[in-house]
């Protein structure tokens, strides 16, 4: 060793020494280096922005340390600290501090006392650190001055919540939120309440906010008919239950809110995954919020793709990194902040630093970050750090780890933030606004604190169930007033905003295609996500069609495929069956007899083709069609089966081992005596579970799921849903838009496929009511719009359904679909 | 900016800024500046037509040929250089490669641009590359920025009320990399009132704007007044509220437009058959067409496309030369026929008409000179084949862009590439945040045009870069 290298590695031991000195005191006591410059501050300079700021920290460690007794819901001994007031007041022992004098007060004897004594302060958990001690005490010296929120540049919510005292029942009122609102109404000088909804409109209101249905005709009937006065509590109750409805509606909501979707760019290069199969079996479930929180933060394979983000190929400018992502997402999402301007420099929106960002997105990364301000490195690297660290520190070396500790802060129970922001986003889905007028900012103060705080306490102590604060708003009258126009959407998101009931909704994108679904004519047969993933080994398949040598769409023409399959023994078959459907047409031949005739490839049925087998060799041969004037996806899908006895099953699929051409030499291509050698083995363009059509629920041999009805929710979108407002989801959606656009007016005038189902739909009901118009009326009208028609409306539809055919009706049911009164909630 | 102005008085600021560019060719910018001195340029066009190359278009094979290396078996890739031979242009001195005798012959009434430089991206995505020609921001975003063309909806609206001011033509999104297409082929934040129309197919356009399918016009007026008497008869009506009310109305507009005789616009079958000949290359052709149609009837935005397609079109990574041929074919005859049109009837003046490629192609760089961009196309040492003879690599350092109209110079080059390999832009370098403040620029909106979203200010461009391009407005 040389001389140099001596000391080199002497100062280094004595280095390493010297952090572990420091890091043992640390360990006891880890002050905040905010904590120490606010304090060094006010000593050199105490002005009131530093006394504030100083104020501010203070309340900080109180949060932390102090409110699990001493907040105004708990009022341990009498005493709150959340509120000036309750300082000020003190509590049962008397004051606790005197303006002034540190050395006189209350609080900072009690803070100094040893651990363990009677007195002192906190009674439970680790004592303050000697600077939490001596800042407390610098700031009863200089006057115990309280911020109005003004330490900072921007109001910050408290994190904790408040319980607000519930008033007493009067005059029937009796639900929390009711006695909560009726003092709200006081003091707005409003005597009365505002009159509530009617029981057409209540059944019609929670059938569309709790299952995104329309109620059946019956169900109204009932409902009206039945003269238990807790008849409305016990339709909640019941709709609730009915997991699977739940579920598909509400997924829609959480699919937008969480960036999940079954397309869109990033799938392609494996950038991006879905959390489709976790998130449906949640809702099912109904898992308590927080579960749902730490699995999102802390994932598991199945829901890891929300962290995750999408990632495109190539270089990214540092603001938009994976991790970024995840920092972002996870505040907007669930925490109510909003971190994109932070990811690029110091926040101008509210108090996030570009370092706070960085320490928070540093959490989710597996190297340390290197700090960009607006795309450009810093040279320092970030710090993992919670945005709230009086919810904790975070410690822990791994990523694994690290998420863990932030899974476990952020669901803490004085993380008011985050059931504010869920109760907050639940409200808005009901109510049309939210109690918090901008859903992704929980900084800025709802129209009634104690409603909003009432209810994300009681969320959180009731164990977070989603469903649970469902069922609580439903049986407020609140919910029950009837929907205000707020004299159009701009003046229900402008301040000051006065609560009158709910705000006029219109029906989301999936709400108007499953009410079509369900009372005229199923809108989709494919699905993007199948909760129960049954799996077909079956291929859409086509003849293969290149340019330049590489595969293109099929261009529009017939192609013939075939398959031959051997039959030992045809006395032995149990049974055989068959199903085929074509996009855009098909025509499928046995042995040379045609067996199934399709344009439709919503349209198939399975078939029974016993009969015409033989023993030996048996051709399957298919003749298809692809329609229109430009090349686009087109397919042939096809399962047969054919069981013999001793449980020998053979199994015939659309595959590559079909053969194919585009143009025929012979008739007799449909028999078995026809030389195929020339053929070209047929092109799997898309498999059965992942194809422009979706995955066809209805397909299979044994009649399963027939009757069933494919949500919205489950189908990728399409231009009609996307005019009609579903989001695309690259990035999180927390407000659809409510404004009646162009765009979405001429869809509903004239799209192709809403059209077209409404023109099928038409036939449908004519041949149900052949020679009764009046009787079509009014089901229609109760179907749609769960009301009977007045003479007036009746009058108008007699005479539009003169000629009375599958035309004048598929108008009248047209008109009914897209009026005010049925895009309204 | 005045957080005091409601939301409401912004949509009345809109709309009288709307309104106010309609009458004069004058925009104020922004609605969002309300506060700020209204700063206003004059404008030298009312609409745009963007012909786009999809999928990198050769510049040393196109508008910037270099010297012509005919194919020889067994020649070295790295001699390979223009596989075409460069032919004369309107302009003295200026070639083009063969096959471009139309556009070739039009140079006079325009400017081509020899150094555009494509944005680096680290990996050659050309949906990622093509989002960021058209919206000027790279992908990932954390809030959705609006098609260049959403923008000019957004900011001009239609220029009669009736034909929707931005349309899309050409691009199909059941190919590959479709749902990265559809990722900017968006109005974005901008909302779905300013998304494209979007037309796959301009033979079948009139589809979009007319009634749905097998209605006649009859019926369809009998329909509208059902509607409209059952409204006036609900039993709801007196609780119609404004929302109600603008819901009506803009069914009563969509209506409106549907009937509108200016739908014909759409209808290519109104052409005499022998122009209709004459642009008919193919879709590419006819969607010229279309979009000479809609300039006269007041489109603000019009993108014709030659199509993306993974591996097809100009996306060349093998038999580039033979397929160039064809691009060639496709293009040449209507684009010439476009702006000839455009300026015999007079309209070219006041109407910009762009040609872009998100990126070049060459042999043998792919992205940038020393950049570490990962291979992705197989070219051999020795070509042996004539499949292997033509630019198959992604190649970013320069490209090759064409502007016509709407007050841009007419007979001016603007930059050069290099005469050896690598071709790249050697002077006057141009980057996307330039041409897209040009083209706003020419449509009087100016650099300061953003929208607050989520509490930030997104501009037109990142943070409004871009200076005008230099010298090319003008004689």
């Amino acid at each position: 060793m040389t001389k140099r290298n001596f000391w080199l590695f002497l100062i280094n031991v004595l280095v390493i020494l010297m952090i572990r000195a420091r890091d043992q005191s640390i360990a006891l006591h880890r002050e905040d280096p905010e904590l120490v410059n606010i304090v060094s501050k006010v000593k050199k300079q105490p002005t009131l922005l530093h006394l504030e700021q100083l104020n501010l920290k203070i309340r900080a460690i109180w949060t932390n340390k102090c409110f699990s007794c001493h907040s105004s819901e708990k009022m341990k001994a009498d005493l709150a600290l959340d509120t000036y007031e309750g300082v000020l007041a003190g509590g049962k022992d008397g004051e606790i501090l005197i303006k002034g004098h540190a050395a006189k007060s209350d609080i900072i004897r009690r803070l100094k006392l040893p651990k363990g004594h009677r007195e002192a302060m906190p009674s439970k958990g680790e004592p303050l650190t000697p600077l939490q001690i001596n800042a407390i005490a610098l700031w009863i010296d200089h006057g115990a001055i309280w911020a109005e929120s003004s330490g900072k540049l921007f109001y910050e919510a408290p994190l904790s919540l408040y319980k607000p005292k519930i008033p007493p029942s009067t005059s029937g009122i009796t639900h929390p939120i009711d006695l909560l609102v009726d003092e709200y109404f006081r003091k707005q000088s409003k005597t009365r309440w505002p009159v509530l909804i009617n029981d057409i409109q209540f059944i019609r209101r929670v059938y569309l906010d709790v299952t995104g249905l329309l109620p059946l005709p019956e169900e109204v009937e009932l409902f009206i008919a039945d003269p238990d006065p807790q008849k409305r509590n016990a339709l909640i109750t019941k709709l609730l239950a009915r997991n699977e409805d739940y579920t598909l509606h509400w997924l829609s909501f959480w699919n937008d809110l969480l960036r999940n979707d079954y397309s869109g760019p990033g799938f392609i290069t494996e950038g991006r995954k879905q959390i489709s199969s976790w998130l449906y079996e949640s809702l099912n479930q109904d898992s308590a919020y927080t579960s749902m929180v730490k699995s999102l933060i802390h994932p598991n394979p199945e829901s890891e793709g929300f962290i995750q983000g999408i990632a495109w190929r190539g270089e990214v400018n540092s603001s938009q990194s994976t991790e970024m992502q995840a920092a972002q997402n996870v505040a907007q999402s669930l925490l109510g902040l909003n971190l994109k301007c932070a990811s690029c420099h110091n926040s101008f929106v509210n108090n996030v630093s570009l370092a706070q960002s960085y320490g928070f997105a540093n959490i989710f990364a597996q190297k340390p970050m290197e700090i960009h301000r607006c795309d450009a490195p810093t040279g320092q690297f970030a710090q993992s750090q919670f945005i709230y660290p009086q919810l904790g520190l975070i410690k822990a070396d791994s990523l694994d780890d690290r998420l863990v500790e932030l899974a476990a802060f952020i669901t803490k129970p004085e993380n008011g933030r985050l059931y504010r922001t869920m109760v907050n986003r639940i409200w808005h889905q009901l109510f049309g606004r939210g109690l918090v007028a901008n859903l992704d900012d929980m900084d800025q103060k709802p129209w009634s604190q104690e409603v909003l705080d009432y209810l994300a306490a009681e969320f959180r102590d009731q164990g977070t169930s989603i469903k649970g604060l469902l069922q609580h708003i439903l049986t407020s009258n609140t919910y029950q007033l009837s929907a205000q126009d707020y004299d159009g959407e701009e003046n229900l998101f402008s301040k000051p905003f006065i609560f009158k009931g709910p705000g006029l909704r219109k029906l989301h994108a999936e709400q108007v295609a499953d009410a079509i679904s369900q009372c005229i004519q199923p809108m989709y047969e494919g699905s993007a996500f199948d909760p129960e993933n049954k799996q077909l080994p079956a291929f859409w398949i086509w003849h293969h069609y290149k340019k330049f040598d590489r595969t293109v769409l099929p261009d529009p023409g017939t192609i013939y495929l075939r398959k031959s399959f051997i039959i030992k023994n045809i006395t032995k078959i149990q049974s055989a069956k068959i199903i085929a459907t074509a996009d855009h047409s098909l025509k499928v031949y046995l042995n040379g007899t045609e067996i199934i005739q399709s344009q439709d490839y919503r349209k198939f049925r399975a078939q029974d083709i016993s009969t015409l087998l033989k023993s030996g060799r048996n051709i399957l041969a298919v003749e298809a069609g692809n329609d229109g004037e430009i090349a686009k996806p087109a397919g042939v899908l096809l399962h047969a089966r054919i069981i013999s006895e001793g449980k020998d099953t053979l199994h015939i699929y659309s595959d590559a081992t079909w053969k194919t051409t585009d143009s025929l030499s012979s008739t007799s291509w449909t028999t078995a005596g026809f030389n195929d050698r020339r053929w070209r083995p047929a092109h799997r363009y898309s498999s059965y579970l992942q194809s422009p059509w979706g995955k066809l629920i209805k397909f299979n041999l044994d009649g399963y799921h027939q009757d069933k009805l494919l949500r919205a929710s489950l189908v990728k979108i399409d231009p009609l849903q996307l005019a009609l407002g579903r989001p695309t989801r690259e990035n999180v959606t927390t407000k659809r838009s409510e404004e009646p656009g162009l765009l979405q007016s001429i869809t509903l005038n004239n799209h192709p496929l809403l059209h077209l189902r409404i023109k099928e739909g038409a036939e449908i009901w004519f041949s149900k009511f052949l020679t009764n118009p009046d009787d079509l009326i009014t089901h229609l009208y109760k179907s749609l719009l769960i009301r009977l028609p007045n003479p007036a409306e009746k009058k108008i539809m007699q005479q539009y359904l003169v000629p009375y055919n599958a035309s004048s009706i598929e108008d009248v049911i047209w008109s009914l679909i897209v009026s005010p009164e049925f895009q309204f909630l | 900016m005045n957080s005091e102005l409601t939301r409401r008085e912004f949509i009345e600021k809109m709309k009288l800024a709307t309104l106010a560019s309609m009458g004069t060719g004058l925009v104020s910018s922004s609605l969002f500046n309300a506060c700020s001195p209204a700063k206003k340029t004059a404008s030298t066009a009312d609409c745009v037509v963007l012909l786009w190359m999809a999928g990198g278009m050769a510049h040393t094979e196109t508008f910037d040929p270099k010297i012509y290396t005919p194919f020889r078996k067994g020649m070295e890739s790295k001699s390979v250089i223009s596989t075409f031979k460069s032919i004369p242009t309107a302009l003295d001195g200026i070639h083009f490669s063969e096959g471009l005798e139309g556009l070739a012959s039009i140079l006079n009434k325009g400017t081509m641009i020899r150094s555009y430089r494509a944005a680096d991206l680290g990996f050659i995505l050309h949906t990622r590359h093509q989002y960021h020609w058209h919206t000027c921001y790279q992908p990932p975003q954390n809030v959705q920025p609006p098609h260049i063309g959403a923008w000019i909806a957004g900011e001009l609206g239609s220029k009669n009320g009736v034909i929707p001011p931005f349309i899309d033509i050409g691009q199909r999104f059941t190919v590959g990399e479709g749902e990265e297409l559809k990722a900017f082929h968006s109005a974005g934040f901008l909302g779905s009132e300013h998304a494209p129309f979007i037309i796959p197919d301009p033979a079948q356009g009139l589809d979009s704007i007319s009634p749905p399918p097998g209605m006649d016009s009859l019926r369809f007026e009998r329909r509208q007044q059902l509607l409209k008497d059952l409204i006036d008869q609900s039993p709801l009506k007196h609780a119609h509220g404004d929302q109600k009310d603008s819901y009506i109305r803009s069914m009563e507009r969509s209506y409106a437009l549907l009937k509108s005789p200016e739908a014909k616009a759409f209808d290519l079958r109104f052409e005499p058959k022998e122009i209709y000949d004459q642009y008919n290359t193919g879709r590419f052709g006819l969607g010229c067409l279309m979009a000479r149609r809609l300039v006269e009837h007041g489109a603000r935005f019009i993108s014709v496309t030659t199509e993306y397609e993974p591996f097809l079109g100009w996306d060349t990574h093998e038999n580039g030369h033979s397929r160039l041929i064809k691009m060639k074919e496709l293009i040449d005859r209507p684009i010439t026929l476009l702006i000839n049109e455009l300026d015999q009837k007079g309209l070219l003046d006041r109407t910009l008409v762009i040609l872009a490629s998100e990126f070049s192609r060459d042999m043998l760089t792919e992205g940038r000179p020393g950049s570490n961009v990962k291979d992705q196309v197989d070219v051999p040492k020795i070509i042996k084949q004539a499949k292997h003879y033509g630019m198959h690599r992604h190649f970013t350092d320069g490209c090759s862009m064409m502007m016509w109209g709407g007050g841009i110079k007419k007979g001016h080059v603007i930059g050069q590439t290099a005469a050896e390999r690598p071709f790249s832009a050697t002077t006057e370098p141009i980057v996307i945040d330039q041409v897209h403040q040009t083209i706003y620029h020419s449509l009087g909106i100016v650099p300061e045009t953003h929208r607050v979203v989520e509490g930030r200010p997104i501009y037109t461009t990142p943070d409004g870069h871009g200076e005008v391009i230099e010298g090319i407005f003008g004689n």
